[in-house]
């Protein structure tokens, strides 16, 4: 951007037609063109350069105050990181409770899930907003709440604790999400199954979760991604006994080098950005805003 | 009849069946913690008989008071900020067809798949005080004001509001973006034939048609900046607490009443959103029935 300007102003001292100067460029690509391309350029450098200057830094061996770009490439500090004592522990855990919550979350909300979406009942509404209570309502509130009660019962630090703080987060993501995708589910469909001599159970399983699936495998994979990235609940009732990926991410960020910590975020990150790519087909804008409004 | 009454009381058994372990989880998980916090929020540490001293406590030590007012200002700003951005971001994804919109479209939901904690550490290497920027800027010439720039955003408001930019307006343009392609295209092509401008068309359609959806988008918004815990202790200052930081200090401390109060005052703010949610939601509602 500055350097535009200094270009432009120059252009008009000199009277020389610089093809890099703004003027050139908004005149040869159209002011909207403009327009559009600065979006796009600020959009990238805000959202995207923070990830990709992280990327660089993983593969950083030297990396000196004042340089830009690394003086020697490699892998120094993944082995560094990978060598720590408590981190490839923490990554199992981590992908432990992402499981055992989805999975349990999944048992219990879909069968609720559906039954929200397809009876008509009094209080509906009332239970809907219960779920999403959990979720919206403020995180770090929440777990001291439970922190507190399990220390009466004996539940901090153990493994069933945290596994409960995963699903409080892992519940509302998987009744919304589901609920809205049964609701579409076309009733003649299920209706016409029963007609032809189906019984409850085999119309669901055959007409009813063929179409809703695609919304259950993005909620499945929210709830994934959510456990995954859970960080303030570990903390607070797991440690020490528990530490995931999350945990261990707030002492890389505080104690270690900047080279080590960046390889700590790619390897947080290369889970989602995986499922993302296997889900690409499922994830849309709609299906997930879906999911914040009451039906 | 006796047919009928045969299903309806399988039907009742069915629900009732399907809905109690997830009912048990949201009742264990949610309801019976924050009825206990608000017990116990109204105990005195020691003799354990009600007082409001804690509340009092909260609104008149100098360090949690201004956590609360510093909170609601970090939340409200957010809103403000975040949600303007998006409702821009969200009409140029719209209503352009261009290549780069699309792909900004494309783009824009990533964020939403990030950790906060990889994120937050991503930002500060950018814009810590010898971090990229400053290493970009020393590549100008020394006489140039630019020269050495220090952003000096970390450890500040400044820090915290950056940072929730990042955090929430992929999610509020995500939730504007599919209210405005609920307008249909029709809707603003006959606006334009009679003459509309391009401001009258805004504040006549699109406007009225997706207000809702933007309260939505701020209400989940101001809730998570009100409890948010990750941003301010990472890049937030050390004088100038949040209420989350401050939540955690008091629960780490074993001050459990302090702490319960404390959530309870952030259960309240949080409500007077939700209000707002359910307000809409609910209007909405009632208007699509009739």
């Amino acid at each position: 951007m500055e350097e535009n300007k200094t270009a432009n102003d120059t252009m008009q001292t000199e009277r020389t037609v610089n093809p890099y100067s703004a003027k050139a460029v908004r005149r040869a690509l159209g002011r909207k063109r403009t327009g559009e391309l600065l979006i796009l350029f600020v959009f990238m450098l805000f959202f995207y350069g923070p990830l990709i200057h992280a990327f660089m830094l993983a593969f950083a061996n030297v990396y000196q105050a004042g340089d830009i770009i690394p003086s020697e490439w490699g892998f120094h500090w993944w082995s560094y990181i990978l060598k720590q004592q408590n981190i490839p522990r923490s990554i199992l855990n981590s992908f432990l409770f992402a499981f055992c919550s989805t999975g349990l979350s999944m048992l219990i909300c879909i069968p609720a899930a559906y039954v929200l979406a397809r009876f008509k009942f009094k209080g509906r509404k009332l239970i809907m907003f219960s779920f999403l209570i959990g979720n919206a309502f403020p995180k770090i509130g929440m777990y001291t709440a439970i922190g507190i009660i399990y220390y009466k019962i004996g539940l901090m630090g153990t493994f069933f604790g945290v596994l409960l703080i995963h699903m409080l987060g892992t519940t509302m993501e998987m009744i919304w999400l589901p609920a809205g995708s049964f609701r579409s589910v076309p009733k003649h469909q299920e209706e016409a199954a029963r007609d032809a001599g189906a019984g409850p159970v085999r119309t669901f399983f055959s007409v009813t979760l063929p179409i809703a699936w695609p919304g259950i495998v993005v909620a499945a994979m929210h709830a994934f991604i959510g456990s995954l990235g859970e960080s303030v609940g570990t903390l607070l009732v797991g440690l020490p006994q528990w530490r995931t990926m999350m945990t261990e991410m707030y002492g890389v960020i505080l104690d270690f080098p900047a080279t080590a910590g960046a390889v700590f975020a790619i390897i947080i990150v290369v889970p989602n950005m995986l499922l993302l790519w296997i889900m690409r087909k499922y994830v849309s804008a709609d299906t997930m805003a879906k999911g914040f409004k009451m039906g | 009849m006796k047919e009928t009454s045969k299903t309806n009381w399988k039907t009742t058994l069915f629900i009732i069946g399907a809905l109690t372990p997830a009912m048990l989880v949201s009742l264990g998980l949610v309801v019976y913690p924050m009825i206990n916090q608000i017990i116990r929020s109204f105990k005195d540490p020691k003799a354990g008989t009600f007082t409001f001293d804690n509340y009092v406590y909260l609104f008149t030590n100098k360090v949690s008071s201004r956590a609360i007012w510093y909170t609601v200002e970090i939340s409200v700003l957010t809103v403000l900020l975040t949600i303007s951005i998006s409702y821009l971001l969200a009409m140029y994804l719209r209503f352009s067809n261009s290549k780069i919109s699309k792909s900004i479209g494309n783009m824009y939901l990533l964020p939403r798949f990030i950790p906060s904690l990889v994120a937050v550490y991503a930002m500060k290497q950018i814009i810590s005080d010898s971090g990229f920027l400053n290493r970009v800027s020393l590549l100008f010439d020394e006489n140039s004001p630019l020269y050495n720039y220090k952003p000096g955003m970390l450890y500040n408001t400044k820090g915290i509001l950056f940072m929730n930019c990042w955090f929430n307006i992929p999610f509020a343009t995500m939730i504007i973006v599919a209210a405005l392609a609920g307008i249909s295209e029709s809707v603003v092509e006959s606006a334009q034939d009679v003459g509309a401008g391009k401001i009258r068309i805004f504040f006549k359609i699109i406007l009225p048609l997706s207000y809702k959806d933007v309260l939505i988008a701020a209400t989940f918004v101001f809730m998570s900046n009100i409890s948010s815990f990750t941003t301010p202790y990472l890049i937030g200052a050390s004088q100038r607490k949040m209420l989350g930081v401050y939540l955690r200090e008091q629960f780490g401390r074993g001050k459990y009443e302090i702490a319960a109060a404390t959530s309870v005052i952030i259960f309240i703010l949080c409500s007077i959103s939700a209000v707002v949610y359910l307000y809409t939601n609910m209007k909405e509602q009632a208007w699509e029935e009739n």
